[in-house]
């Protein structure tokens, strides 16, 4: 029989009871949400923007590489105390610790702006990526900055919006809420529309900050609402899909298998797509009351993520790991690329098009995980990898 | 697999939190009842197997010593001490191993359940098993303690450690370290009465008799010290959760507490007197017998 010491047994069961509370804490995630990514102007060329946890980044489109940091007074690369030449990498870790899921704002060819989930607002000097004033904010932030004009409209992660003067940061006005906006306002003439974790949908002045109307949609909103012919499309937590007035008035329902996260796809026949945190895409008519047009469990776990539309296909990314190109006219699946490692593709994704300011020679599918060795990988339209980042 | 664990726990703690007037509190309370009292009869069984083991342990003892040269010999005059009494050596740890998923399991309910983050919320999507409940989210994680004293006291964000709330919930880390200790003051009690004072039969080293004492004196401080630490970057929530599952662990283990779950689970009288075997037939394990007569000496 064995036999153990005393002592041994002792040191074993504290042991033990350590990595329990450890091996419980593995489910826990440590960072706060997942990656921002969109386009960004710099330099003249439209880049890509990204922000997550500690570092806020501009992206080649061509090759995924981070851009170089260049001297505009004679073109040369601006080299670090290393002579290598800098990235354009804001590191949050020499920034307060500040993380990021907000993307960047440019202000001219030299400043940008980062809303920090520290409660800082940094003003960031582009050229030498050197932050030149902190302001303090309300509270974290977890969502988009909204600019228009000469306002920013902050959206707080614990409750509220704040409307801050671009010439000196000071709030303007601020409306609450009772839980959090995690989703960047949306503009739509003179009105602000704030979707909320309180389950509401706000209307708000934009010059004021006054509530034009709410809508309670019994379950909490976290996604931007989608504009469409007059009309808002935005799904809930109580897996509901709504299409509302612009007047606040709840016009069609339609319900999904599991929460709506994500903001939803319009195409050119006026056909809506909608996916759900249980893997289903939906299409809906928004001519008739949203009805359904097809309904398909795509993934084996949830899209949080919003679909994208893009020619006849139909695009989503998947918790499991994979992306999915459907046939917009039936929901078939057409193709699906697994990343490897099957990391979590949370953030939203990205169709680049070809443009003059756009450096890319055809179309171009960025998706987002929340794996460090692979946060943006690019896709062709036929689902062949062409980047990853970083490298 | 996990799921098939947390998934009930984080529905039920939602359910509970609707039934209870929304008081994410009340729900965690009440959850941690009803787990710890329906994980009763495993807890009654370890204990029972304990003091069994610690009943056994002078005749265990003088196994040892006769036996020290013949490893054979001393297991098989064990395994007949253990069959004689009715003893399972690891008897004691499979109610326990048991009992962890379930306690870890609700630890984590608690947890997902005070989703925060975009990060936190998007798990919880996946495990609310009971329609209706997904209108609940998120759920409220303000806890004011005293409302009448809400200007001295103000509310914690039960989803923050301690050190980013108020100054007070510093109490909380304090909580978990005393009742902790005094949980596990009383396990030592019930599991290993005669440990507590020098046996005649066996201490000859000065030393408290039974290697259980050892373990449980070092589980008696070692454990304490570290749930406090821990509850110092855990949610207040959590810490909530530890002190109500300690405070109700002491009532478990208290005489009085044993004896009323004991009568409503049907099990045996925590007074029990203990069975003494005599160890026979085999002639090395009847020499303690006359070993017995140099106990006078000692005293």
């Amino acid at each position: 029989m064995i036999r153990i010491e005393p002592k041994r047994f002792a040191q074993l069961l504290v042991s033990l009871a350590a990595m329990v509370i450890a091996s419980s804490c593995v489910g826990a995630r440590m960072g706060v949400s997942w990656p921002a990514v969109g386009l960004i102007s710099y330099n003249g060329e439209q880049n890509i923007a990204l922000a997550y946890n500690n570092r806020v980044a501009i992206i080649s489109p061509v090759n995924g590489a981070p851009l170089r940091l260049i001297n505009p007074l004679n073109g040369q690369a601006i080299l670090d105390s290393e002579n290598n030449p800098r990235s354009w990498i804001l590191d949050g870790a020499a920034n307060n610790g500040a993380q990021f899921y907000a993307l960047p704002i440019v202000i001219d060819d030299e400043t940008v702006l980062v809303a920090a989930n520290n409660a800082n607002l940094l003003r960031v000097d582009s050229v030498v990526l050197d932050v030149k004033n902190t302001y303090q904010l309300d509270d974290k932030v977890v969502a988009n900055v909204l600019q228009v004009g000469d306002i920013l409209y902050v959206p707080y992660q614990n409750g509220g919006l704040s409307a801050r003067s671009m010439a000196d940061y000071r709030e303007l006005w601020r409306f609450h809420t009772e839980e959090g906006v995690w989703a960047q306002p949306l503009l739509v003439g003179d009105m602000l529309i704030v979707a909320s974790i309180d389950h509401n949908v706000y209307a708000l002045d934009r010059s004021s900050g006054q509530r034009i109307w709410s809508v309670d949609l019994g379950g909490s909103v976290a996604s931007t609402p989608l504009l469409a012919n007059d009309r808002l499309y935005v799904g809930s937590f109580n897996k509901m899909f709504f299409e509302l007035s612009l007047d606040g008035q709840i016009l069609s329902t339609y319900s999904t298998q599991n929460w709506v996260w994500g903001t939803p796809a319009i195409d050119d026949r006026g056909v809506v797509y909608v996916a759900d945190l249980s893997g289903y895409v939906h299409a809906l008519d928004s001519e008739r009351n949203l009805q359904e047009i097809w309904s398909s469990q795509v993934a084996e776990r949830g899209i949080r993520s919003g679909p994208i539309v893009y020619q006849d296909r139909v695009i989503v990314a998947s918790r499991d790991g994979k992306v999915y190109w459907l046939d917009r006219r039936d929901g078939a699946l057409i193709n699906a690329r697994e990343i490897d490692n099957r990391p979590e593709l949370l953030g939203d994704m990205l169709m680049l098009e070809p443009s003059a300011t756009l450096n890319v020679d055809a179309p171009l599918l960025i998706v987002t995980s929340v794996d460090e060795s692979r946060l943006l990988i690019a896709f062709e339209l036929d689902g062949r990898q062409t980047w990853v980042y970083p490298r | 697999m996990w799921d098939l664990i947390l998934n009930p726990f984080v529905t039920i703690l939602a359910w509970l939190y609707a039934a209870l007037n929304q008081d994410i509190v009340l729900a965690i309370v009440v959850l941690t009842v009803i787990i710890r009292f329906l994980t009763y009869p495993l807890l009654a069984k370890q204990q029972e197997s304990s003091r069994k083991m610690q009943q056994i342990q002078p005749q265990l003892k003088k196994l040892q010593e006769k036996y020290k040269n013949d490893k054979e010999k001393l297991s098989q005059a064990q395994m007949k001490l253990y069959k004689e009494n009715k003893v399972n050596p690891v008897g004691g740890c499979f109610p326990m191993v048991i009992q962890f998923p379930i306690l870890i399991g609700l630890y984590q309910a608690i947890f997902f359940a005070l989703a925060a983050t975009p990060f936190q919320l998007v798990d919880l999507s996946e495990r609310l098993l009971i329609p209706g409940l997904d209108s609940l989210i998120p759920l409220q994680r303000m806890w004011t303690p005293i409302p009448q004293l809400s200007d001295l006291l103000p509310a914690l964000d039960l989803t923050l450690a301690p050190t980013e709330n108020p100054h007070y919930s510093l109490i909380l880390p304090l909580l978990v370290l005393v009742t902790t200790w005094a949980q596990q003051k009383l396990t030592m009690a019930t599991t290993g009465q005669k440990t507590s004072k020098k046996d005649d039969d066996d201490d000859d080293d000065g030393k408290p008799a039974g290697g259980q004492a050892q373990m449980m004196k070092s589980m008696t401080t070692i454990m304490p010290i570290m749930f406090g630490f821990f509850s110092l970057s855990f949610s207040v929530g959590l810490s909530i959760y530890f002190v109500a599952s300690n405070l109700i662990g002491i009532v478990q283990y208290s005489p009085q507490g044993r004896n009323v779950l004991d009568k409503l689970f049907g099990g045996k009288k925590s007074d029990e007197a203990p069975v003494v075997v005599e160890i026979e037939d085999d002639e090395p394990v009847k020499r303690p017998r006359k070993r017995r007569k140099k106990k006078p000496r000692k005293k």
